[in-house]
């Protein structure tokens, strides 16, 4: 069924679609309207799903985990200050083997107070064992939110699912709604391992010595490997069932590419934008490496992507404070041991919200052809020098 | 099942390990009981309403009976306590609400419209109550009131057959010539008192004190005797002219008003002025200006202080105000004006009011010089009543009321008394408590000799304070239907028309339980531990696991769970 809908609006629909059947929220913007659409499903039946308003985001998660522990399938969303808030709980869901699944509507941290996006909230949550797939339009929030469920039941890792502030999550696009029958086909109801059993009540979260932790640490590294396998599984499925596929990462016109842009979230979009127009003026030398799924990091198949290329232009909407961008320092890590690779060059840009146009990515596709090497070590976009 | 804490040999290796960190074996080895410090205990509150009524109505429990659709077993509860539901779900000035916490909230509930739902589906459905053993010794009741009803009821349920002795043709007393039939149907009342006198009470009408029948004579013929008649003596103004044709007490109008036609001593109605003055603020003054209202009439009251001040109960106040009538406060009468020994108009005098008298109302003060008169034919006294005692044996009396001890025994050991001849003049609800009282002493002492009693320790209400409200949504009142203005003034017909048994259902669902349990779950639903076990009808707990943590006492919502500190 095709729908107007908005990124939010989209994140609700996946969330229902799936079935999700426990649903504990705190409102924050950007991320309100996905839960009052939730709680709108909860309230009229149209998802049978126990919706939990709590105090915090950290209550959020806190609750997410006991009913996931309990077996249901648990959603939530939020974003910025609430996905920091819910850190310690964060880790907790990882550590516990959850899967729960929870969108994030990216948005900048305070100070200075922002609600617009970029991703360092949902990036500074990238080593607590979350799964992370960061989305470019409505169709593919409403399609990863489902997949998400199927990656993270089979893994017992939590997913992340990111979306861009406004830019994404409150601009409206036809999306196509999935039949629930195929969506049931596809994902079918969650069975948790044997795990709380009243009868046999077990101590969940306690003292793990050294002489094991380590090991319990191990089998989330386990986990994460199986992910990029179990990720590529769970898109080919949704392909048969539900006829879309995105991949965990995603070459655009890279065929005969020289100069490869790394781009994530909307940047993705806008880019394919100008490529197709570079393209269709018969500049065909330039393309898109899309990274959807950030953690577990795909390096093998990114450097598979990007060592064809002469030189790589990152465009990072984050920063890692004293290093650069962040994206950029997880490509340059998977050539690490790579004989040859192309000239990196780490555009920062749309940080705190700030837009990036077809105008600004004509710019960073200009200075990467017409620089050997980058001038800086971060080439800055848009800075009101 | 249970086990021990095991060490894990560190020769496990990864594949051997659970996939997080649990306990490798259940923990039902730990007792967690041990850490405890407060003991959560079921320990059930008296709700207010409960507390506050005179006839000690189980209200909470009636209320949690009709949510739940069970309206049979809601009358047996209500009819442990009060053999008058019908009557008092319409005529009760209903204390209970005044103190339901849900004032606190939104509105009260609304106690008495339910109450009258569950006395009418009583007659309805010809319910009956069970009667206890049959037993012998012979009781005899003066007075077919509240008071006299409800102890011959409370007889009659342990196996006695009391004899009420009425001075009246019919039973009921105020209830039957006091209060008007649109507040009070008659057939309801009727239907209410015979379903008693079915129970095995023997009935003399025409039977009054001093006439025809004589307390001594009584006490010696029957094992005990109560003494239940009333107040009904009307107060006198004190003002010249008085004695004039067209100035009528409010008990005898009222009387005269309540009879049917065929049995009105002058077979007809009494006659009234249509320009009427009521003098006075309390119930009877509201009943004879309504009453009149419906003759045709235009009444007016005069009160001498402000609407703050009227005794009157605010249900009554206010269907008076809605049906029009004029109040004309801060007046007191001085004079009735009278031509050939007939009214013409009363002289009043304008009133302010100075400093809290006794009764801590502000007392009015003459205005000098303020004198007005008003014209009318006919002045209705309803300024108060007070018992009738000249056949009482001075004995028994004191400050011209029947002189009792706290169970209703008089001077002499098998005389007993209960009601207005007792208190002076009160409430229906508060006769029917006094005649459930002193049923109970009369049961005692004639079958021991004495009434001997335990005192019961003064228990405090559960407080809106102490209930979790975070659990209770906010509710309207059910309103209840009623007759409107126009309809109201051309008929003695019911104001009041009663809930529908869904209207019941829905308020009765606002009620909050107050200290009373009502199996919503939440202790079981919230208990960290696990440690409270859900049987049927109760919840236990389990006290090998239960750390007192106190979120079950904290997330009850109707206070029942309560903390005890742990001796150790």
């Amino acid at each position: 069924m095709k729908e107007v809908t908005t990124g939010n609006h989209a994140v609700s629909y996946g969330a229902m679609l799936s079935r999700a059947q426990v649903i504990a929220a705190y409102p924050i913007t950007p991320q309100t309207q996905i839960v009052e659409l939730l709680s709108n499903f909860c309230a009229t039946g149209k998802l049978k799903a126990k919706f939990l308003k709590v105090e915090s985001e950290h209550s959020v998660m806190a609750a997410s985990i006991g009913a996931s522990l309990a077996g249901a399938r648990a959603f939530t969303a939020t974003s910025g200050q609430g996905l920091a808030l819910m850190h310690e709980m964060i880790h907790w869901a990882a550590n516990g083997r959850l899967p729960i699944v929870m969108a994030d509507v990216n948005r900048s941290m305070a100070p200075g107070w922002s609600i617009w996006t970029d991703q360092n909230d949902s990036l500074s949550q990238r080593d607590t064992g979350w799964i992370q797939l960061y989305c470019e339009s409505s169709q593919e929030v409403t399609d990863s939110i489902i997949q998400g469920f199927k990656i993270a039941e089979k893994v017992y890792l939590p997913v992340m699912v990111i979306l861009d502030a406004f830019v994404l999550s409150h601009t409206s696009e036809v999306i196509d709604l999935p039949d629930i029958k195929l969506v049931d086909k596809y994902l079918p109801p969650f069975k948790a391992r044997d795990m709380m059993d009243m009868k046999n009540p077990r101590a969940f979260g306690g003292l793990v010595t050294p002489d094991f932790n380590f090991e319990l640490k191990y089998k989330i590294q386990e986990a994460m490997n199986q992910t990029i396998p179990v990720a590529k599984w769970a898109d080919r499925e949704f392909k048969r069932i539900l006829g879309r596929s995105y991949g965990i990462i995603e070459a655009y016109k890279c065929e005969k590419a020289d100069t490869i842009l790394v781009t994530s979230g909307t940047i993705t979009s806008t880019s394919r934008y100008v490529i197709n127009q570079l393209h269709a003026q018969g500049k065909k030398n330039v393309g898109i490496l899309k990274i959807r799924m950030f953690r577990p990091f795909p390096a093998k198949e990114v450097v598979a992507v990007l060592s064809k290329a002469k030189k790589v232009a990152v465009i990072d909407r984050n920063i890692g404070y004293g290093v650069g961008g962040i994206f950029c320092q997880e490509v340059k890590a998977a050539f690490g041991n790579e004989k040859k690779h192309p000239e990196f060059f780490n555009f920062i840009t749309g940080i705190g919200g700030r837009d990036v146009t077809p105008k600004d990515i004509q710019g960073i596709i200009d200075y990467t052809e017409t620089h050997k090497k980058p001038k800086e070590d971060i080439i800055w976009v848009g800075l009101r020098k | 099942m249970q086990s021990k804490i095991k060490v894990i040999p560190t020769t496990l290796k990864v594949k051997d390990l659970p996939p997080t960190a649990i306990s490798m074996s259940n923990m039902l080895f730990n007792k967690t009981g041990s850490w405890r410090n407060y003991k959560p205990v079921y320990d059930e509150k008296l709700p207010p309403c409960n507390a506050t009524c005179p006839s000690g109505e189980k209200i909470q429990g009636y209320l949690y009976l009709v949510k739940n659709n069970k309206f049979a077993e809601a009358w047996q509860l209500i009819k442990q306590d009060n053999p008058l539901p019908a009557v008092c779900g319409r005529v009760c000035f209903h204390p209970c609400e005044v103190e339901c916490n849900r004032n606190d909230y939104d509105e009260s509930v609304g106690i008495h419209n339910v109450e009258r739902l569950i006395g009418d589906y009583g007659l309805r459905h010809n319910l009956r109550v069970k009667i206890g053993i049959k037993k012998k010794q012979q009781i005899a009741i003066i007075g077919g009131g509240p008071a006299g009803i409800s102890a011959a009821y409370h007889l009659a349920r342990m196996g006695y057959k009391p004899t009420i002795f009425e001075a009246e043709r019919q039973l009921g007393g105020m209830l039957q010539y006091g209060i008007p039939s649109y507040r009070l149907p008659k057939n309801i009342l009727q239907k209410e008192i015979n379903s008693i006198i079915k129970m095995g009470v023997k009935v003399k009408t025409g039977m009054r004190v001093g006439k025809n029948l004589f307390i001594e004579e009584l006490a010696k013929k029957y094992h005990a005797v109560l003494i239940a008649t009333g107040a009904y003596k009307e107060r006198n103004l004190d003002i010249p002219g008085e004695e004039a044709r067209g100035v009528i007490g409010a008990l005898d109008f009222l009387h005269e008003a309540n009879l049917p036609r065929r049995q009105a001593g002058s077979g007809k109605k009494p006659t009234i002025s249509k320009d009427v003055v009521i003098i006075g603020g309390g119930n009877a003054a509201m009943d004879a200006a309504r009453s009149a209202l419906r003759m045709g009439a235009h009444p007016k009251v005069i009160y001498r202080r402000t609407r703050n001040e009227m005794p009157a109960i605010p249900d009554e106040i206010r269907d008076t105000e809605e049906e029009k009538i004029d109040f004309i406060f801060l007046a007191a009468p001085v004079k009735v004006i009278t031509k050939n020994n007939k009214t013409v108009a009363l002289e009043c005098i304008r009133m302010k009011l100075g400093s809290a008298d006794s009764s801590g109302r502000r007392k009015p003060i003459p205005v000098k010089g303020s004198n007005f008169r008003i014209k009318t034919g006919t002045i209705i006294k309803a300024i108060g009543e007070s018992p009738e005692t000249s056949f009482i044996p001075a004995s028994l009396l004191k400050d011209n009321l029947v002189c009792t001890d706290k169970w209703g025994m008089t001077a002499q050991n098998n005389i007993f008394a209960a009601g207005d001849a007792v208190t002076g003049p009160k409430t229906v609800v508060e006769a029917i408590g006094a005649g459930k009282r002193s049923a109970q002493a009369i049961d005692k002492y004639v079958r021991t000799g004495k009434v001997t009693h335990t005192e019961i320790p003064e228990v405090k209400p559960v407080r809106f304070e102490q209930l979790n409200t975070a659990y209770f949504e906010h509710a309207p009142r059910v309103s209840m239907p009623h007759l409107e203005f126009k309809q109201r003034v051309k008929s003695t017909k019911e104001v009041y028309l009663g809930y529908k048994p869904n209207e019941a259902i829905t308020e009765s669902d606002r009620c909050f339980s107050c200290g009373v349990c009502n199996f919503c779950d939440n202790c079981w639903v919230f208990c960290p531990d696990m440690a409270v076990i859900k049987k049927k009808n109760k919840y236990e707990f389990n006290y090998d696991y239960c750390k007192g943590c106190g979120i079950c006492a904290s997330e009850c919502p109707h206070n029942v769970i309560s903390l005890v500190e742990e001796k150790k």
